[in-house]
C-alpha cells in the first residue's frame, strides 16, 4: 500500500534527523550546558539585534511620515521685523520639505497665549509648536506640561522640559562689526543708539555696537536713546531727530520699523548725510544712500535643522531638556548686511577701505571683513567680548584676554555699558 | 542749527498731523457731533494716501486722496449719528475698528515698501537763520497750510454767518431748525471736513512723518487729537498751541532722557489736561465758559 511506502520514507526521515540530533546532541552536550557567559553573549546579541530592528522600525516609520508644525507669533506676518522674519523662515521650510506641512496664528495677545497654544496642539493636531516671543515662555511649559506627547520649542526663553527645547539666534557679533563701520564714519564723533528696552539683550547689543565704535575710533561716544517700546516709528523717527540735533551723524537701532532708516533717507535728500545699519530686515533698498550695513536673520536654518532632527527621530517627546540652540555666524542663523549677500553698502565701501584701525595699517573694511570671517570659523577664534572691557564707572567687567562667559552676555548680569557710552543702562 | 532751534521744528512737524485732526473734529463737535472714529479715519487717509502715492508716484495726489478717503469714510459715522440718531459713542468707536481693520487688510501688499516721491521742506530765506524762532520757517509746505487753515477756520467759525450757524446748530439745533437751517445738512459737512482733514493728518504721517504703511501706523493720534479738542477749548487758534505743545512734549522726551526724566511722565500729560478739563466742564456753569457745545452728543430729532 502507498501508506506503507510513504511511511517507509517518513521512517527513513525521522531515523536520518535523529541520527544528526543524537550527533549534535552529543557534540553540545559532550562539552555540558551552554555556559553563563555564551548564554549572555547570545541574549545580548538578540537584544541589540532587536534594538536595530526597533531603530530601522522607526526610521521607517520616520521616513514615510508627515510632520505638521504649528508657529505662534506675537505680532502681525507682514510687520517687516520679527514676525515677518519668523514667517519667511516657516514658509521656506514648508517649501524644501515635501513632509512637512504647518499652520500659524499671528498676532497672540502674550496673556492668552497658552489658549492659542493649546488649540494648535489640541483642534490642528500639530507635532511640533514654535512660539516666537519671549511673554509665551511660561505658556509653552504650561502647555508643554498639559501634552507630554507633543514636542515645544520656544524661542528667545530658557525654560525647558523633556518636550519642550528653546533656540534664539543672536546679533551681538553682528553689532560689534557695525559699531567698527560706525566708529570709522562718523565725522562729528557722535554716534547714537535708538534702543527698545534696557533688558540683556539690548544692552548686550548695544555694549557690541560700542566695542566696534572704540576700537575704529577711540575719541568716539555712543549715545542711548530708549524708546520702551519694540515697535513705535514715531517715537524712534522723534528719538533720532532728537540724536541728530546734538551733533550724531551715525545711528544703529533696535526698532521693528523702517521708520530710522525713512527718516535717515529724507536728512540725505535735504543735504545731510547720516549713516544708519538697518536692523533685522533688509532695509538698504529703503535707503540706498544712508544704509552702511546691518543684521539679518536666517531662522530657516534654526528651523531646519529642529525640524529634520524630530522627523530622523533624533529628537522626541523625551530629550529636549538640555537642547538649546544659540546660534550666530558659525551656524549661518545670522547674517551681515542690509541687504541679503551685501554685506556693505558698496557706496561706502571705498571710504571704509581708506580708514584705518588707529595704530594699525588695517583698513577698517579689511577689519570687519577679517573678523566676520573668524567669527564665521568652526572654532570663533574671535570674540567682541574680550578683555579688558571696562563699564562707565571705571571697573573692570571683563579682566584682560579672558572672553565673557554665556551666563555674562546672556543673563540679568548683562546689566551695565562700556565705558564710551553715554546714557543709562537701566533707562 | 541749533538745539532749541530744531526742537522748535521738530514740534511742529510732529504736531501736524495732530493740527489737522484736531481741526476737523473742532468743526465737528461745535456743530454737536462727536466723532470718536479719527483714529480709524486717520488710519483710512495713511494707507489710501500710502497706496496712492506709491501707484501714481506723485505725493499731491496721495493727500488729495487721502482727504477724500478720510472724507468718504467718516460719512458712515454721519449717516449713523445724524440720519439714524444712534449713539455718537458706538458709532464713533466701530468707526475706529473698521477704519483700522480694513486699512491692515487692504494694507497687506503695502508693507514695508518706500516712496520715491518726498516732500521737501520749503525753508523760507532770512527768517530761518533767526535763532531759536527760525525753527518755524524750514517746514514743509504742509506745515505752512496747517497753521493758515486754523486761522481760516477760526475766523469763519467765529466771525462769520457760516460760523454762527455751524455753533448754533451744536448750541440749540432746535432754534436754527425753526429759522430755516437744515441741522442734518450743516452736521453732514461739519462731519465731512473732519473726516477731510483727519485723512490728511493720517497721510501726513504715511507720507512725510514716518513714511511707510504699517499695520497701527497711526499709533493713537487719533485719540490725543480726541483730547486735543477739548483741551483747546473747541477753538482751533487753541488747537494750534495745543497740537504743537503736544508734539513739543513728545519731542522734547529724548532731549530730557539724558537728564533721567522720564518719557512716559511726559507721554502723559496730555491725558491729564484732558482730565483736568472734562472734570471742570462737568459743571454747569464752566461748561458755558469753556465753550462746550451744549448739544455735543445728542442727535438731534426733528419734531414735527
Amino acid at each position: 500500500m502507498s501508506m506503507l511506502k510513504l511511511s517507509g520514507v517518513t521512517v527513513l526521515l525521522i531515523i536520518v534527523f535523529f541520527a544528526i540530533g543524537t550527533a549534535v546532541g552529543y557534540f553540545i552536550g559532550g562539552t555540558g550546558k551552554v555556559s553563563e557567559s555564551q548564554y549572555n553573549e547570545l541574549q545580548s546579541r538578540y537584544n541589540q539585534l532587536q534594538t536595530m530592528y526597533n531603530q530601522l522600525q522607526q526610521n521607517v516609520s520616520a521616513l514615510t511620515r508627515k510632520l505638521k508644525a504649528g508657529f505662534v507669533y506675537v505680532g502681525p506676518v507682514e510687520d517687516f521685523g520679527w514676525t515677518a522674519a519668523h514667517d519667511q523662515a516657516r514658509r521656506y521650510v514648508e517649501k524644501i520639505f515635501p513632509w512637512l506641512s504647518t499652520t500659524f496664528i499671528e498676532s497672540v495677545p502674550e496673556a492668552e497665549a497658552a489658549r492659542y497654544i493649546e488649540r494648535l496642539v489640541a483642534e490642528e493636531n500639530v507635532d511640533v509648536v514654535f512660539t516666537t516671543s519671549f511673554g509665551f515662555m511660561d505658556p509653552t511649559i504650561e502647555v508643554a506640561k498639559k501634552y507630554p506627547n507633543k514636542i515645544f520649542f520656544h524661542c528667545s526663553g530658557f525654560k525647558r522640559l523633556p518636550n519642550s527645547g528653546t533656540y534664539f539666534a543672536d546679533f551681538y557679533q553682528i553689532y560689534y562689526l557695525n559699531g567698527l563701520m560706525a566708529g570709522a564714519l562718523t565725522k562729528t564723533n557722535k554716534v547714537g543708539y535708538v534702543a527698545a528696552y534696557p533688558i540683556p539683550e539690548v544692552i548686550r547689543h548695544i555694549n557690541a555696537f560700542a566695542l566696534g565704535v572704540k576700537e575704529a575710533n577711540p575719541e568716539a561716544k555712543v549715545y542711548v536713546r530708549w524708546l520702551f517700546a519694540w515697535y513705535d516709528p514715531t517715537r524712534a523717527r522723534e528719538a533720532a531727530q532728537a540724536l541728530v540735533s546734538i551733533g550724531v551723524d551715525t545711528i544703529a537701532f533696535t526698532e521693528d520699523s523702517t521708520a530710522i532708516v525713512e527718516f535717515a533717507q529724507q536728512q540725505y535728500s535735504e543735504g545731510k548725510q547720516i549713516y544708519v545699519f538697518s536692523h533685522y530686515s533688509p532695509m538698504q533698498d529703503i535707503g540706498p544712500d544712508v544704509v552702511v550695513s546691518g543684521q539679518l536673520v536666517h531662522w530657516e536654518v534654526i528651523y531646519a535643522d529642529i525640524l529634520m532632527k524630530i522627523r530622523m527621530g533624533i529628537y522626541n517627546n523625551t530629550n529636549l531638556e538640555n537642547v538649546d540652540y544659540l546660534w550666530m555666524l558659525k551656524e549661518g542663523a545670522v547674517e551681515l548686511g542690509g541687504k541679503p549677500g551685501v554685506p556693505i553698502n558698496p557706496k561706502f565701501v571705498n571710504e571704509l577701505k581708506n580708514k584705518y584701525l588707529p595704530g594699525t595699517t588695517l583698513s577698517v573694511y579689511n577689519a570687519v571683513m577679517s573678523r566676520l570671517a573668524l567669527m564665521k570659523d568652526t572654532n570663533v577664534p574671535f570674540d567682541p567680548f574680550t578683555g579688558p572691557i571696562k563699564d562707565q564707572n571705571g571697573n573692570i567687567r571683563i579682566p584682560e584676554g579672558q572672553r565673557a562667559t554665556i551666563e555674562q552676555l546672556f543673563t540679568e548680569k548683562m546689566n551695565w555699558f562700556v565705558d564710551n557710552i553715554i546714557g543709562s543702562p537701566s533707562g | 542749527m541749533d538745539i532749541a532751534a530744531s526742537l522748535l521744528a521738530e514740534a511742529i512737524k510732529a504736531g501736524t498731523p495732530l493740527l489737522f485732526a484736531t481741526l476737523g473734529e473742532v468743526y465737528c463737535e461745535r456743530s454737536g457731533v462727536i466723532n470718536l472714529g479719527l483714529e480709524g479715519i486717520m488710519t483710512i487717509g495713511a494707507l489710501t494716501g500710502f497706496a496712492t502715492t506709491f501707484i501714481t508716484g506723485s505725493i499731491w495726489m496721495g493727500f488729495l486722496a487721502a482727504m477724500l478717503a478720510g472724507g468718504v469714510f467718516s460719512l458712515i459715522h454721519a449717516f449713523a449719528s445724524i440720519s439714524l440718531g444712534v449713539n455718537q459713542t458706538v458709532s464713533g468707536l466701530a468707526t475706529v475698528m473698521l477704519g483700522t481693520g480694513i486699512s491692515s487688510l487692504l494694507g497687506k501688499r503695502y508693507v514695508g515698501l518706500s516712496l520715491r516721491d518726498r516732500l521737501m521742506p520749503m525753508t523760507i530765506p532770512f527768517l530761518s537763520e533767526i535763532p531759536v524762532l527760525g525753527g518755524f520757517f524750514r517746514h514743509d509746505p504742509l506745515a505752512y497750510a496747517g497753521i493758515v487753515i486754523a486761522i481760516v477756520m477760526w475766523y469763519v467759525l467765529f466771525k462769520t454767518r457760516i460760523g454762527i450757524i455751524i455753533r448754533a446748530v451744536g448750541e440749540k439745533p432746535e432754534a436754527v431748525d425753526a429759522a430755516g437751517v437744515n441741522v442734518y445738512l450743516v452736521r453732514y459737512i461739519c462731519v465731512f471736513l473732519g473726516g477731510v482733514l483727519g485723512g490728511l493728518g493720517g497721510a501726513y504721517v504715511s507720507l512725510y512723518y514716518t513714511p511707510g504703511w504699517r499695520e497701527g501706523i497711526m499709533m493713537g493720534r487719533g485719540w490725543i487729537a480726541l483730547a486735543l479738542t477739548i483741551f483747546s477749548l473747541w477753538n482751533p487758534i487753541g488747537s494750534v498751541l495745543g497740537a504743537f505743545l503736544f508734539g513739543g512734549v513728545e519731542v522734547l522726551q529724548f532731549h530730557l532722557q539724558e537728564y533721567g526724566v522720564p518719557a512716559s511722565l511726559l507721554g502723559a500729560l496730555p491725558y491729564v489736561v484732558t482730565i483736568i478739563v472734562l472734570t471742570t466742564s462737568s459743571f454747569g456753569f464752566m461748561r458755558r465758559k469753556l465753550g462746550v457745545p451744549a448739544a455735543l452728543g445728542k442727535p438731534y430729532r426733528r419734531e414735527s
